[in-house]
């Protein structure tokens, strides 16, 4: 009787499988285990994890370390993924001259013209002119008023902006209605004698006429020339509740196109793409160029620094300084990112075109001859380095009930998406490819404008839903969902994250529907087309149709939506495709440990 | 029929006039009412918990001297969702302000 364990380095987590032999024929399966990955891939910080890994496995069975008379260990495959964001255009406005969002409660409701006064100012005033009328949180709501209704007899005063959250209490107390825009938190910014007009939505509607060029043109009097320059203006208050724009004859806003560069690539049928053709084309490219050497842009230009400051990453990780980093493949996907305009009053932002570029670099041979040399050492057994981890991958998944050969194994992990092709006569076919749920991640973080990655990973793992009572939520799937204590009142009204450890707040004010639409899409763009492209490389003769099964292993495959995706989008092409089950027990964890299990038969017949 | 226009309850006893002003001005900004009635009670936890119970909207604020507590309805007495020993005025506005956001459904303010 012989103990053999099987284990396998991820990047995230170390999973170990333990069976028993007997004369070269597998008993049975007697544990498994997972933990987290000590120390980067590949390095002797590993063991301290490894041996975690399997006195947990061996604790299951009531049996020590010590009785493993084989640990089997995985061949980690030499590649590491990055990924990097950058926008392709830009809006800068120099001299302030917008304000457009969303306080919670504006006052009155239509549009308003007039030179702005402040508030200290007020006597200053003259009858000949309409003006808009700004005050800071210094003086309360009922100075204001009194003031305003004061002045009011005097000069014309058509529309207001306050610092303090306070519309509505002056507006209740004034004898005239004028719209009122409050919450604008750099209030000292707005230049004084300038012409501004604002506009306050009727309650349920968006502003109409200063999210349209013509309706700034009509209310500020500007010329053709001027119009055109509003134009980015208008496009970022669409959708806005109320808005102000000031008229600054020195300003200028512009909408800077950057270069965005080429990218070149060297490959068997070489090839250079402008980045702002788009992703579509991107990919059509690096699909049509056959094997790839190495992936470069354009200096001094927003692709030549991306890819550069991918490669920069790498080196620092793998260590080797001497070794050339060569990116083999990318993923580049087309995305829109709300973007902070330089210049802007309130913090406000604009939707700028974007592209996320994940990468994979080749690097040298990890040194696992080394983890090897450290666990004999340290528990006094045979180690053997027993085979490529997509081959392990493919065994492993074969143990899903229901599956047959020719088989494809899709492991989508964090950095990489692996996929292998084994047929009849157990020939391994195998590709490494750039893009997976790192890139959803950072996807997710830059299309909400979220700050922390953290969140965009958890948005990107759990489903969400609406605090709508203390008592009752709404999930995404439409479904209501009772509880019996009461909430937390700090959830109240907020979109939540159903995590293992209960509800988790975001903090940010995006609807529901919102964070879910890009959470999707972000998941569509990065994992079906990678599993299309990287499905389409292995298959026989690159067709996909040759493929009958495909068997989802690794960490994405445990994701709550993923799956479902992609068993929709293969049943296209009749390919019967779900999430693993290895050994009908594991779900989709364990592949490769489960193969390195099985590969002792095939050693010990070979022998 | 009785019919009560639906408005936010305010128990108080002998309250800080200053902070009852504030209170009201935070309610006012999002555009609901609120009626006031005086109280014997002397625990606040308790004039703020009867206050959302009697609301037809379910939400109350409590006064007493200068302590101030915010309730809503189906929460257990003293489990105050909101409540301050001499707040600021800021803290004030904003306490009317919540007491008005969960009836608008919308996330409390935070400071």
């Amino acid at each position: 009787m012989r103990i053999v364990a099987g284990v396998d380095i991820g990047n995230s987590t170390t999973e170990v499988c333990i069976a028993e032999f007997e004369q070269d024929r597998l008993v049975r399966f007697l544990a498994s285990a997972a933990v987290m990955t000590t120390g980067t891939k590949g390095t002797t910080a590993n063991v301290h994890g490894i041996l975690a890994a399997l006195k947990r496995a061996m604790g299951q069975i009531g049996r020590d370390i010590s009785d493993i008379a084989m640990v089997r260990l995985n061949e980690a495959a030499p590649v590491i993924g990055d990924t990097a964001m950058e926008t392709l255009t830009e809006t800068i406005i120099t001299d302030s001259s917008m304000i457009g969002h969303n306080p919670s409660t504006p006052a009155g409701a239509g549009q308003a013209v007039g030179e702005l006064l402040s508030f200290e100012h007020l006597q200053k005033g003259t009858a000949d002119r309409p003006y808009i009328v700004y005050a800071s949180a210094a003086h309360t709501y009922e100075e204001v008023a009194a003031a305003v209704n004061r002045s009011a007899k005097i000069i014309q005063i058509n529309g207001m902006i306050l610092q303090a959250d306070e519309a509505v209490l002056v507006e209740n107390r004034l004898e005239k209605k004028i719209p009122i825009i409050d919450e604008v938190l750099r209030i000292d910014k707005i230049p004084e004698g300038k012409l501004a007009a604002i506009e306050v939505a009727l309650p349920g509607q968006y502003i109409h006429m200063l999210s349209n060029p013509y309706g700034i043109a009509t209310l500020l009097g500007l010329d053709a020339e001027e119009t055109r320059m509003v134009t980015p203006i208008a496009k970022s208050l669409i959708g806005n509740r109320s808005a102000v724009v000031i008229k600054t004859p020195n300003g200028d806003i512009r909408e800077n196109v950057l270069p965005a560069g080429e990218i070149y690539l060297d490959a068997e049928h070489p090839e250079r793409i402008q980045l702002d053709e788009g992703a579509e084309r991107i990919m059509q490219a690096v699909m049509n160029a056959g094997e790839i050497h190495d992936v470069a842009g354009e200096e001094n230009t927003n692709i030549g620094n991306m890819l550069r400051r991918i490669k920069k990453g790498m080196q620092e990780v793998s260590c080797d300084a001497g070794s050339e980093i060569r990116i083999t493949d990318i993923l580049a996907v087309d995305t829109l990112a709300p973007v902070l305009i330089s210049g802007a009053l309130a913090g406000e932002t604009c939707l700028e075109k974007a592209v996320g570029i994940a990468a994979m670099v080749r690097t040298q041979q990890l040194p696992m001859e080394a983890i090897a040399e450290e666990l004999r050492n340290r528990m006094h057994t045979e180690v053997k380095i027993a085979g490529v981890e997509a081959v392990m991958a493919a065994l492993g998944a074969l143990t899903t009930p229901g599956t047959t050969l020719p088989l494809a194994m899709l492991d989508m992990g964090g950095g990489s998406t692996d996929a292998a092709v084994i047929d009849e006569t157990q020939r391994v076919r195998r590709v490494h490819q750039a893009g997976a749920g790192e890139l959803v991640s950072m996807l997710i973080q830059t299309e909400l404008g979220l700050t922390s990655r953290t969140i965009a990973e958890q948005i990107k793992k759990y489903p969400l839903a609406k605090v709508e009572s203390l008592f009752h939520m709404r999930m995404e799937n439409g479904e209501m969902h009772f509880v019996e204590e009461s909430l937390d009142p700090r959830l109240y009204g907020r979109v939540v994250l159903l995590t293992e450890a209960g509800l988790v707040r975001i903090e940010q004010d995006i609807p529901m529907e919102r964070i879910r639409e890009v959470r999707r899409e972000a998941k569509r763009k990065v994992f079906v087309m990678n599993a299309v492209r990287a499905l389409t490389s292995v298959a026989p003769g690159h067709d996909l149709k040759k493929i009958s099964n495909v068997v989802l292993v690794g960490g994405s495959a445990l994701d709550f939506e993923i799956p479902e995706m992609l068993t929709e989008e293969f049943a296209n092409y009749r390919i019967v495709c779900g999430r693993g089950n290895i050994r009908g027990k594991e779900g989709p964890r364990n592949a490769v440990a489960t193969g390195l299990v099985l590969s002792y038969i095939m050693d010990a017949q070979r022998t | 029929m009785i019919s009560r226009r639906p408005s936010i309850f305010i128990y108080v006893n002998q309250p800080d006039p200053e902070f009852l002003k504030q209170i009201l001005a935070g309610i006012e900004e999002e555009g609901i009412s609120s009626e006031v009635f005086d109280r014997e009670e002397t625990d606040t936890g308790l004039l703020a918990f009867e206050a959302a119970r009697d609301s037809m909207m379910g939400s109350g604020i409590g006064i007493c001297g200068v302590d101030i507590a915010m309730q809503m309805r189906g929460r257990k007495r003293g489990d105050n969702v909101q409540q301050y020993h001499m707040p600021t005025y800021e803290e004030c506005r904003i306490t009317g302000t919540n007491s008005a956001r969960v009836i608008k459904k919308l996330s409390l303010k935070e400071r």
